[in-house]
Formats: structure tokens, sequence, C-alpha cells
């Protein structure tokens, strides 16, 4: 009789440290207010009111993240929602990077001035090259969706970052990567090339999740959990077959190498970097980068840290890959959105090595360096990619570098500020570029990486060349009679890219504030 | 406990075999009958879906083996996991593989010409190779990894749902709720790509926009009578005939009011009654 | 052993046999008179709609929104399925977290209900 009347007893609710949390509750619970707003509200009201709510949004957001910061809170960090987000140091750092990074590309996607009515076409669902599409390609309205798709996408990579299940973990990098497969196919000029991004990328990601949520599988096999620690626990001194652990590593690393660009895995970059709208690039170049490196930094400290010596290996081996890929490949792109993505995929290599920057003690130098080489990253690439948007003809962005001879003739701020960015990109001395390397490498080398290190400075200089390359073609040739031209921004776009360019200076001259800051403290174990 | 139904019940109930026992690691008789049926039917359905011509074929022979998962799953004591294999995949999944042919078309097929020459050797020996890397390395762990808590947590606290939905709601509270975020995106996404709205037409206007307009523009708010056609003639320039035999002036048509009089003046006629008389031929129709 | 199943497996082998033996003798044993209304696809009652001639029976893009709205309320019911199973041990937490869940679903459809993506055009 027991069975039918089994008491029903009542199960502790978890406990919630809503202050910790705040800066994430705010951006999910906003993304469905905009949802919410999206709906309700007349069509030529919608722009103005969600890019309202979404700036709010990030500046709420910021303030809570420094309001809890700055108050009283335990040093090691906390674990809440019944151990699924961890708010430590590391994720305090990585939300307000992702959230200061969002501002940028927030304001580069709802600028209406480089292209009437913005980046984003009208009505997406019209099919390209019909008689509808060429009357909507002459309206200025544009699929406002995009910014509720930016909040979801921001709230996404947050919760990627703190995760400490890798549950969460999974449901968040689908949350990050839906509304980023979606935003990538609503260019409002070369509609077909944006679509196919959105397809290549959708598809190549969806395979990726598939890798990593095997991985998660074969780990909750080995460990019994999938929470970060408890894989840890789990394989620190066990009689355990090891063959479900390094299966199941293998996969979850290559779905998180997916996310972050990372060579062989970058296959989809150059693609998806060049048929996105631009804004979105800026977006997915930088916010994305921290969060799948948040994200690998957290799982390689926290869950792998004391089995580094069977991995460090293949992912030595991966982040030389990474490196060559993008520093050779660079080399033969024609157009500066590729280039930019092959660089991306050159940094995600040198970003790669200071995530495997582990010493034998257990200590990890390279998690600092790391999180300051993804700030100064994401601020230059968004300024960079702000400027791509206003050298222009008529038919949308010029980035043939072939349009972009003798820029500098014909604006010589534009062709400057490029310059400094792509001098930051390079790595040169005085720019964030520079330092970021700098503490990635200097870690490495303290963690005992210092061959991989050469290779990496090697690939450095290869890198250089093609940016130098840019910049002599837009200094030293003369500009085609019939060539782009460059646009006056309106404020939202000079915002994002002073922004972007005022943080690559600042830190590339005085960057102890922001290194301490990354300093502070380690991963919640 | 007096009422027959619950002694019955717990008779049957006391008949069973301990839940402890129920799920330890034995094949019953039952299990093994189940499985001998359904196996040979998810394979043939399998089989089915690689050789049938028809994409739309193919899906449904997938039907079959979904089904036979399903219930399978089932039988091992994982309700919760059948019950998701037949609502999730065989209803939602399959229907949107089924939307998604029609969309390409029925009877559109692959191209099969290779675009990178080799492509398909390439791809059946990586693919061959992994599923033998995962065959081997899933076989290996099975058989040194015992598994752990199963029959506890099959029994209590209400059974596999039921631990399902504790584990759902306490531990994995943020996963579930942020799975409402990507439920929302993909709603957004659906509307975005594939819906066109109307907001380039002007918006329809509502039944009470209409009323309140006619009133406000004070003219006539009922409806203009209709011409006196069938009433004594078939044309519809027949006007009708106000109560004191007057022509209502409302249910000429402009059109035929602009028309030359003398091509109506037979309808005229006929109605106002000065026309000729039908006479005993008319029937026949041999008049004019 | 076999004993409780016994019945089920004859109920099984009776049914199979009963709708083997039906299909199979019909054509055999009944009068065969086929004209065109018999062998129509019968869709109640009405005359069966052919399928679209242009581009071999494809079906506009727009029906895949209702497969794809499908699917996401679908999900949701997969979700209530152990929460109606654990609800009297989760109590009114359980409640807060699965009307929150519910409520962001609902965002999604008011979202689509206001954008005419339900009206049958």
């Amino acid at each position: 009789m027991n069975l039918l009347v089994a008491q029903a007893q009542q199960i502790e609710a978890p406990q919630i440290d809503y202050g910790a949390i705040a800066p994430l509750l705010v951006v999910l619970g906003a993304a469905c207010m905009s949802v919410l707003l999206e709906a309700l509200l007349p069509k030529h009201q919608r722009w103005a009111v969600q890019l309202v709510l979404t700036l709010g949004t990030l500046v709420g957001a910021t303030g809570a993240l420094i309001f809890y910061a700055t108050s009283e809170r335990p040093a090691q960090g906390v674990a809440t929602l019944a151990g699924a987000i961890a708010v430590d140091s590391p994720s305090l750092f990585l939300w307000a990077t992702l959230l200061v990074l969002a501002f940028g590309s927030v304001l580069l996607i709802a600028d209406r001035s480089v292209e009437p009515g913005g980046a984003f076409v009208a009505q997406a669902a019209i099919r390209p090259g019909t008689i509808q599409d060429r009357a909507q390609a002459t309206k200025t309205g544009m699929q406002t969706e995009v910014f509720p798709l930016t909040l979801f996408a921001l709230g996404g990579m947050m919760t990627f970052v703190a995760s400490n299940d890798l549950l969460t973990m999974f449901v968040a990098l689908e949350v990050l990567s839906l509304p980023l497969y979606l935003m990538c196919g609503l260019a409002r000029r070369r509609r077909l090339l944006s679509q196919e991004a959105a397809v290549k990328y959708f598809l190549l990601g969806a395979f990726a999740s598939a890798f990593f949520l095997y991985g998660v599988a074969l780990l909750y096999g080995y460990a019994g959990s999938v929470k970060l620690s408890a894989i840890a626990t789990a394989a620190a001194g066990t009689d355990r077959s090891d063959t479900l652990l390094f299966a199941g590593f293998g996969l979850l690393v290559v779905g998180l190498l997916f996310k972050a660009a990372v060579g062989p895995f970058h296959s989809w970059t150059p693609d998806v970097y060049q048929g996105a709208p631009t804004p979105v690039t800026a977006f997915m170049a930088a916010c994305t980068k921290v969060a799948a490196f948040g994200g690998i930094l957290r799982v390689l400290t926290v869950a792998f840290e004391n089995t580094q010596w069977e991995w460090r290996g293949v992912l030595y081996g991966v982040a030389v890959v990474s490196m060559v890929i993008g520093a050779v490949l660079g080399l033969t792109q024609t157009d500066v959105k590729r280039m930019i993505a092959y660089s991306s995929v050159a940094h995600a290599g040198f970003l790669l090595i200071g995530s495997i920057a582990l010493t034998p003690e257990g200590t990890a130098p390279g998690v600092s360096a790391t999180l300051f080489y993804l700030l100064a990253y994401g601020f230059t690439t968004i300024a960079a990619f702000g400027i791509v948007s206003l050298v222009r003809n008529s038919d949308g962005e010029a980035t043939h570098l072939s349009q972009w001879a003798g820029l500098a003739k014909r604006s010589p701020i534009v062709a400057g500020v490029f310059t400094f960015l792509l001098l930051a990109l390079a790595g040169i001395p005085l720019t964030s570029g520079f330092i970021g390397k700098f503490v990635v490498f200097s870690a490495a080398i303290e963690a005992g990486l210092a061959p991989l290190v050469v290779i990496a400075l090697v690939a450095s200089a290869v890198a250089a060349f093609f940016y130098l390359r840019v910049i002599v073609l837009m200094y030293f040739s003369e500009p085609a009679p019939d060539g782009p031209t460059v646009t006056v921004p309106g404020a939202f776009t000079t915002i994002a890219i002073t922004l972007g360019a005022v943080v690559t200076l600042v830190l590339g001259l005085w960057p102890t504030f922001v290194l301490d800051w990354a300093g502070t403290g380690t991963f919640l174990s | 406990m007096s009422l027959p139904a619950v002694d019955v019940l717990s008779q049957f109930l006391a008949q069973q075999p301990e839940p402890v026992q129920r799920v330890v690691d034995t094949v019953t008789t039952g299990e093994a009958i189940a499985f001998w049926v359904l196996g040979p039917l998810a394979l043939a359905g399998a089989l089915g879906m690689l050789f049938a011509r028809n994409a739309v074929h193919s899906a449904l022979w997938l039907v079959v083996t979904m089904l036979s998962l399903g219930v399978l799953y089932m039988i091992q004591q994982a309700p919760f996991l059948g019950f998701v294999q037949i609502i999730v995949y065989t209803g939602a999944i399959m229907m949107l593989f089924l939307f998604v042919l029609m969309m390409v078309g029925r009877d559109s097929s692959d191209s099969v010409v290779e675009v990178i020459r080799g492509q398909r050797l390439a791809a059946a020996l990586l693919g061959i190779g992994f599923a033998v890397l995962m065959v081997g390395s899933v076989g290996r762990a099975l058989t040194s990894v015992q598994s752990k808590g199963l029959a506890e947590a099959n029994t209590t606290n209400g059974g596999n749902v039921g631990n399902i939905g504790t584990k759902l709601f306490t531990d994995y509270l943020f996963a579930f709720e942020l799975t409402s975020a990507l439920l929302i995106t993909a709603a957004l996404g659906a509307m975005i790509l594939a819906f066109v709205g109307r907001d380039g037409k002007p918006a329809r206007k509502t039944q009470k926009e209409l009323v309140e307009e006619r009133f406000q523009e004070g003219k006539r708010v009922g409806s203009i009578p209709g011409p006196g056609v069938f009433a004594t003639a078939n044309s519809v320039a027949t006007p009708a005939l106000l109560p004191d035999g007057s022509v209502s002036e409302e249910s000429l048509f402009e059109v035929i009011e602009a028309t030359d009089s003398s091509t109506l003046s037979d309808d005229l006629a006929e109605v106002a009654g000065t026309g000729h008389q039908p006479d005993s031929h008319a029937l026949k129709g041999s008049e004019s | 052993m076999l004993d409780p199943y016994l019945p089920l497996v004859l109920m099984f082998a009776l049914a199979g046999a009963f709708a083997l033996f039906s299909v199979t003798a019909a054509p055999y044993i009944g009068p065969r008179r086929y004209n065109k209304a018999k062998l129509d696809a019968y869709e109640c009652g009405i005359e069966p709609s052919p399928q679209p001639v242009v581009g071999g029976g494809r079906m506009p893009v727009a029906y895949y929104l209702t497969a794809m709205l499908f699917i996401l309320f679908d999900i949701e019911m997969v979700f209530l399925y152990p929460f109606a199973v654990a609800a009297d041990k989760l109590g009114l937490f359980g409640l807060v977290e699965i009307v929150l869940f519910v409520a962001t679903l609902g965002f999604a459809y008011v979202y689509v209900w206001r954008r005419g993506g339900l009206d049958w055009n």
C-alpha cells in the first residue's frame, strides 16, 4: 500500500543569490521584454524604443555588475542556482567585457546614418531578387527583431562564461548561437551571400553542438555528474577507465574550439564574417570570441586541470595549426572582411596559448593574460569593422582590397584610425595588442611553453605582413577614379569607433589597471 | 481499506516483485519478447528509410523506427525517454521533416554529382572510422563501468519521471528556464525568415471602424436599395419602386443613367406598364 | 514466467493474423467492379484537390511557420510532463518556475499572434 499513498515530501528550493546574477537576469529579462515590445508597438516606434531599451539594459546590467563587484562578496566567488552558475572574479571580468563590447556592437547595429535604414533588411522573408525585394530595397525600415536577438545572444554568452556545469553550458551555447545564425542572414545588401553565410554557420554550428553534446554525455558517463568540479574530482585519483574521459574531452573541446573559430575548426569563419551584416560581424568577432574563450578557460582550468599532461600536447598542436592557418591564408586574401576573419583565426591561436598555459603547481598564469587579451582584441575588432562599414560605393560596402587603394588621400582620418587598429592587431608597441601578446607569451613561458611562443612570434611576424600590406596600399597607392567614397558616420558609429580606438590606445599605454583587475581572482572550483 | 477495488489493487501490487528486484539487471521474458518483436521492426524501418525511392516514404519508414525505439525505451524502464521519443521525435521532428520535404518538393531528387572529387569515399571512410572509434570506446566503457544508482532512481520518489522532475526543477532549474529563451528565439527566427507580414499594405479596417466611419459621414447609413430585377423584368437597369410607385433614384446605376435613354426605353416602358403587353404567344418566344 | 504475457502475445498474434487475412482475402472473395470514384483517394467526401503542378509539388514556405510553432509548444509539453509528476513535491517553488517558463513562451506566442503569424490567408 505504501506505493499508493507515498507521502509527498517537499523538496528544498535551491538558494539563489539574486545580487550575484542580477546582470544576467537583467539582460535576459530585457530580452523577453524586447520581444513583447516588438509584438505590441506599431512599426514606426519600434526602432527608437528598442534601441533605448537595449542600451538601457546594457547600462543597467553594467551598473548591477559594478554594484555587486564593489560590494562585500566572497573572494573566491559564489556558485548559485544549485551550483549551475559560478560568479567569481573571472566571471565578473568576462561579464563586464561582454557588456561593454556589446554596447559598442549595439551602436553599430543601430546605426542608420551610414546606410539609409541601417544594415538590416526590412523584411527578411521576402525572397531576394523578386519584385517585392526590389520594392523594399528603397524603403528605410529594418527588421527590429535584431535587438531582442542581440540581447538573447548576449544573455547566452554571459551564461556560457559563468556556467559551472556542462548542461547549463550547452543550453547557453545554443542560446548564444541561435540568434547569431539568424542575424547573419539579415543583411540589406548582397542578401544571397548573407543567407548563404547564415545557412553555413547554422549547419556547421549544429554539427559542433552535436560534438559538444556527445562529449557531455561521455563525460557524464565517466564522472556521474555534469558539474565541472565533479569531473575534476573524478579525474583526480581514480581507477576508472580513462576512455570515456578523453573521448568526452575531445568531443567537448571540438565544440568549444569551433565556436571560438580556432583552426582547423575555423572553416566557417571567413564566409560568415564576409556574408553577415558588418555590425553583426563585429558583434560575433568580439563577443563570441570572449564567450567561447571564457568557456574554454573555465572548462580547462576547473574540470581538466589535473589531467593537463594528457591533453596539453593536443591543444598545443591545435594552437600551432590555428596560428599557421590564420597567418598564411590571411596573406592570400583580397577582401578586407575575409582578411580580418583569418586574422581572428590567428588571434584565436594566440588566445589558445594563454588558455593552455597552466603550471604543474596548479596555478594558471594564462587566465588573467587571456582575459586581458580578449578585452583588448574585442575593442580593436569592433572599431575595425566599424571602419569597414564606412568605405562604400553604390553597391554597399566596398570590401575588396583594391578598392581601398589610396584611401588616405580621400579620408586621412579614417585611414589613420584604421592604420592604428591594424597595428594593434599586429601587436606593435603602444597598442593594446602588444600588451596582450606580451602578457600571454610571458604566461606561456612561465608555464613551460617556450617553443610554442617562438612559433607564435614567427606567426605574428607573418601576420604583421598582411596588415602592413593594407597600410601601404592605403597610403602609397593612387586612388582609382571610380573608387569608393568614405561615408561620414553618424553619432552611433562614430562613438563605437572612437570607443574602440581609444580603449586600444589606453590599454596600450596604461594597461596596469585592467591587468590588475583581470588578475584579482581565479575560477571557482 | 474495505473498498473491494482497493483490496484487489493492493493484492495485485503485493503479487508484483519488489521494486528493487524489478529494476535489477535481468532481462525478463516479456522484455525479451518485446525486444525481438520491436528490434526487427526498428531495423526494418531504418532499412526502409534508406532504400525507399520516395522521400516522403523514407520519412514514414523512419516513424516506424522511432516508434519502436520509443516503446523499447519504455520497456527498459525509461518511460520519460520513451514518451519524449514519441512526442518530440515522432510527433514534432518528423512533422518538421515532412514539412521540409514538402517545401523542397516531393518529386525533387538530389544531384548525385560529386562537387569535390573523392568526397564520397573520404566521407564514407571517415564516417566508418568515427563510428568504430565511438562504438569501440563506448563499448569498452560499458563493460568496465558499472551502472550506479539506477535501481534507486527508478523506484524511489515517484520513479523515473518523478526524479527527472525534481532534478529538472531544482538542480537544473537555470538550464530549464534558459530553454525558454531558446524557444522564443526559435519563434522569432521562424517569423523573421518565413513570414511576410502585412506591414507594407494599409491595415484592413475593423468592422467597428467601418461602422463609425459610415455614421460620421452622415450620408445614407443603411444599404442602397437594389434594382428591381426580377420584380417585373430581369434587367439590372430596372429601377426599384418606392411604396408610392415612384422610381427610387438610389437604385439606379450611375453607369446606366449615363447611357443613352433610348437604349433603355424598352425596359423603362416595361416597368412603367406602358410597353406592349405580353400576349398569349409570349411564352413561345416567337415575337420580336 | 511466461504466464502474464501469454494472453497478450496471443492477442497480438490474433490481431495480426486477422489483419493479414482480411487484406489478402478481400481481392479474391470480393466482387471486382472498379470505377474512377472507387480508385480515387478519399478526402472527406470532397474532390481530392490536385497537388500544385509548379515545382514538383512544393509547398509554400509559410507552412513551415506552423510546423515550427507546433514544435515550440510540443517542447513545452515535454517539460510539463515531469513537472506534473513531481508537482506535489516541488510545491510553490516549482509552480513559480513553471509559470515563469510558460509566461516566457507566452511572450513568443503574443509576438507571433500580433504579427499575424496565426492568421490564415
